[in-house]
């Protein structure tokens, strides 16, 4: 990429609207071109001044008054029969639902009956439907339905993971400023103490090369992360560690820390582009991000998943003894 | 019974929308009063929009952007307004071949003040002020600002460019006259004119 290229695009860049590719093309003429370095920091400034001076513009501010009069009106609006004509709308269309779905039972019980007349007939005696088959046991929660809830909330977690990746290792683009993976250790979170060199020791056991790139903590939507980010087949790859909120709430069964010392690593979801792979501790979830294929993101994870599995859960146990 | 419910159901609905929509009253408020200048004029317009968005609320989509979702209410409202204004739309036109000719695209210079940045954005022509408040002030997407200025996303990135391109250039020419970045502007148009 030609610095005239990279000029074109740097806005489009700093409003992530450009293909992975494209970023990953940014990315590396900015560590080669100080030049442009000092462009786009120019043009990030320019913007957050652009912030700045909307928001202290005196002349631009709204008057308390004018403010406090239309809520006012707007509740009077919104209280009054002004809106009823669609509320009444909204309740006769529910009358009409229910009318409607009332009908359909009746259809369907009338068709099972139908259906039910000649078994009648030919047995002699009446068919009892074998309750097991028609609804589980309601006493006991169906098993897969914790584990589903887990799989849900890591899935939901993964679009936080992905969009770290996006605005973190991709876009340098974060509000806040990351830190030091060893203050955030001391500061909010032990498992991030020395997370780097227990994934960065075995990196001879793996089977692709992996370099490290940077480390740190950093805050993406309120939740913080470890963030490794490493270069794998030419791609760039986020390791993402956060503490789990509620890890009693979504265990996948009854026990509270995994039975099996090995980690579960599944492909979770895909985001924003990008392939997710996680698995969990008792009190963490472990997300690895990339633009690579979902085969080998998912292999690259569960390389990476024994050392960091290991270590966090060291930390987990750690932190547990010392109450 | 039907009373008690559609009292519930009004009362729930302005809960949803004071909690949604009223927190981004003021944000509305600077952009009416960037667009359209006046004072009363922008509260005319805050208010119109406000009071559309509250009847219209049923067809917003919950968990959407509500900010995003008001400023198209609030666009839609001033462009019916202005639509009756031919002037506009020539001034915008010429502005828009004056933007082409801007052949030098001088590097970005920083320690700007407020005020000026917002002068130079306020030396636009409107079509290009418009696609540039919305992107990097109100951090729109630019699908986001195509479909509330109902133009295609083609057309918002060309102005965004230009607009842009502008913008640079004003402030380019208030940093010269202050005597910020004049070295750096001379060694960027003799980098320009080499052809990197």
């Amino acid at each position: 990429m030609q610095c005239r290229d990279f000029r074109e695009v740097a806005d489009s860049y700093l409003s992530d609207e450009l293909l992975v590719e494209t970023n990953h093309d940014m990315i590396a003429h900015l560590e080669a071109c100080a030049e442009c370095r000092r462009e786009l920091a120019a043009r990030r400034e320019l913007r957050t001044t652009l912030h700045a001076s909307f928001a202290h513009s005196e002349e631009l501010q709204i008057q308390d008054q004018f403010a406090d009069r239309l809520r006012s009106k707007l509740r009077d609006t919104a209280t009054t029969e002004a809106t009823s004509l669609i509320l009444r709308r909204r309740v006769g269309m529910t009358i009409a639902a229910c009318l409607l779905v009332a009908g359909a039972l009746e259809l369907i019980a009338w068709q099972r009956q139908r259906a039910q007349a000649p078994t009648q007939i030919a047995g002699g005696e009446r068919h009892e439907p074998n309750v097991a088959q028609v609804k589980p046991a309601d006493d006991q929660p169906h098993p897969a339905a914790t584990a589903m809830d887990a799989e849900m909330v890591l899935a939901k977690m993964s679009e936080l993971a992905a969009g770290d990746h996006r605005d973190c290792a991709i876009g340098h683009r974060l509000p806040d400023m990351p830190i030091d993976l060893a203050e955030a250790g001391r500061k909010y979170d032990r498992a991030f103490l020395n997370l780097t060199q227990a994934v960065m020791s075995h990196r001879d056991q793996f089977a692709g090369a992996i370099e490290l790139v940077m480390a740190h903590a950093c805050v993406f939507k309120g939740h913080w992360f470890a963030h490794i980010v490493v270069r794998h087949r030419g791609r760039l790859v986020s390791l993402l560690v956060t503490r789990l909120e509620n890890p009693d709430q979504i265990a996948a069964t009854k026990e509270k820390l995994p039975k099996n010392p090995e980690p579960q690593v599944i492909a979770c979801s895909t985001a924003g582009g990008y392939q997710i792979s996680c698995f969990r501790t008792a009190h963490h979830a472990v997300f690895v991000v990339s633009d690579l294929e979902e085969g080998e993101n998912l292999a690259l994870a569960r390389e990476l998943s024994a050392p960091v599995y290991e270590h966090i859960t060291r930390a987990e146990v750690l932190a547990e003894f010392r109450g | 019974m039907f009373k008690r419910i559609r009292q519930l159901d009004r009362a729930s609905q302005w809960a949803a929308f004071e909690l949604e929509a009223l927190p981004h009253l003021s944000g509305l408020f600077r952009l009416a009063m960037w667009l359209v200048r006046e004072r009363a004029e922008a509260e005319d317009l805050v208010q119109d929009t406000f009071t559309q968005a509250l009847q219209s609320f049923h067809r917003y989509e919950k968990g959407t952007d509500c900010r995003a979702w008001l400023i198209r209410v609030m666009f839609h409202i001033n462009s019916n307004r202005r639509r009756a204004n031919a002037r506009i739309h020539l001034i915008s036109q010429t502005d828009e071949r004056i933007a082409e000719t801007v052949a030098f695209d001088p590097p970005t210079p920083q320690g700007l003040t407020e005020e000026e940045v917002l002068r130079a954005l306020r030396s636009l022509p409107p079509h290009f002020e418009e696609v540039v408040l919305l992107s990097d002030v109100e951090d729109m997407t630019y699908k986001e600002i195509a479909k509330t200025l109902g133009v295609p996303i083609g057309t918002v990135m060309s102005r965004l460019h230009r607009g842009r391109k502008l913008m640079r250039a004003e402030l380019a020419s208030y940093a010269n006259s202050r005597g910020i970045g004049e070295q750096h502007a001379e060694k960027e148009a003799s980098a320009s004119s080499r052809g990197n």
